[in-house]
């Protein structure tokens, strides 16, 4: 009985797994280079409040004209809204300066550390980077 | 026989062909099935016990499902920051009844096992009224103009559990599903003989 269950809860994992968001809580240095630090400008296309880490994309415009998205984690929701964000803050549209550190296997992922808003002010994104050091050169 | 007045949920028709999609998918799309929380009103339906701490400023709601708790702001015009799966909750009374507007619920909870679902612009008012020592009247009106064509309402009767010693108890739900969502993300024992069955 036990066991057809168990085979039964398998064969649903497939569909729901790929059905689910992605998930991911991991250590800044399983993902993230401190030695590839990045400052992005660009414009919100998108907000994903998810536990435990929120995710920003944005549109990002090259000198030439080109458009590449980048994925940008911040901390969980309740981190950013203790640092000041809100659904307004961070509406879809508003263009955004985002310092941080590239994924380790040089996509356009980022781990945020900060942004900085048209009018100057600079909120902190919980960056799980904590006491990482660049490595000496 | 059914909770929803009149029989029928009014879906726009621009919101219809995803209702199907839930319906025909349900047992791998529904959020509770995956153990997310289950907003509100679901979680009033739930077949799980739930509990009301009362003062005068906050009413809260525990629910023995997940965990999930609600907290009911009296008299506030607060609105929540962002959205969240059990959303934000003003409450105010109406003589004996407590009157709760809810908004800044995300759009991934659903109503019910049937792939009933509703947007983030979702406002739910609910009704709780006393109609005797041991039972209340539920009501709630759902309003979202991105969903469906008309509010519509629900109403149900709740019942007091009136044992001696009635208490929630915890329903953490995600350890019964583990398996079910990550199973196959697991590293094979070298005992694993489900595992090996498949």
């Amino acid at each position: 009985m036990m066991r057809t269950k168990l085979a039964l809860a398998v064969a649903l994992a497939g569909l729901l797994v790929a059905a689910s968001p992605a998930w991911a809580h991991h250590a800044f240095s399983a993902e993230f280079d401190i030695n590839k630090p990045v400052s992005l400008t660009g414009t919100l296309t998108k907000v994903e409040w998810i536990n435990p880490h929120a995710w920003l994309r944005i549109d990002v415009k090259s000198p030439d004209g080109q458009v590449t998205e980048w994925m940008v984690e911040g901390g969980s929701p309740n981190t950013l809204l203790r640092h000041g964000f809100d659904r307004n803050t961070l509406e879809v549209g508003t263009v955004i300066v985002v310092s941080g550190y590239q994924a380790k296997d040089g996509s356009n992922k980022a781990n945020g550390k900060d942004i900085t808003f048209k009018d100057g002010r600079k909120l902190l994104m919980g960056s799980s980077a904590g006491d990482s050091q660049p490595s000496e050169k | 026989m059914g909770v929803v007045e009149g029989g029928e949920i009014p879906y726009l028709p621009t919101a219809l062909p995803k209702k199907k999609a839930n319906f025909a998918n349900r047992l791998a799309l529904d959020p509770e099935t995956k153990c997310y929380l289950p907003g509100v009103p679901r979680a009033t339906y739930m077949p799980f016990p739930f509990q009301i701490v009362q003062s005068a400023k906050v009413i809260m709601i525990n629910y023995e499902y997940d965990g999930a708790v609600r907290l009911i702001n009296i008299d506030s015009k607060k609105l929540s920051p962002v959205d969240s799966w059990m959303g934000w909750s003003n409450g105010r009374w109406e003589g004996e009844t407590l009157v709760v507007d809810v908004t800044g619920l995300n759009a991934d909870s659903w109503f019910d096992r049937a792939g009933d679902f509703h947007s983030n612009k979702l406002h739910v008012i609910e009704r709780y009224t006393p109609r005797s020592a041991d039972t209340m009247s539920y009501e709630a009106t759902m309003e979202d103009p991105e969903t469906f064509s008309r509010p519509w309402k629900i109403s149900m009767p709740l019942y007091r559990h009136v044992e001696k010693d009635a208490r929630l108890l915890e329903f953490k739900c995600v350890p019964f599903t583990e398996e079910l969502l990550y199973g196959n993300l697991r590293k094979k024992a070298a005992n694993d003989k489900a595992n090996d069955k498949k």
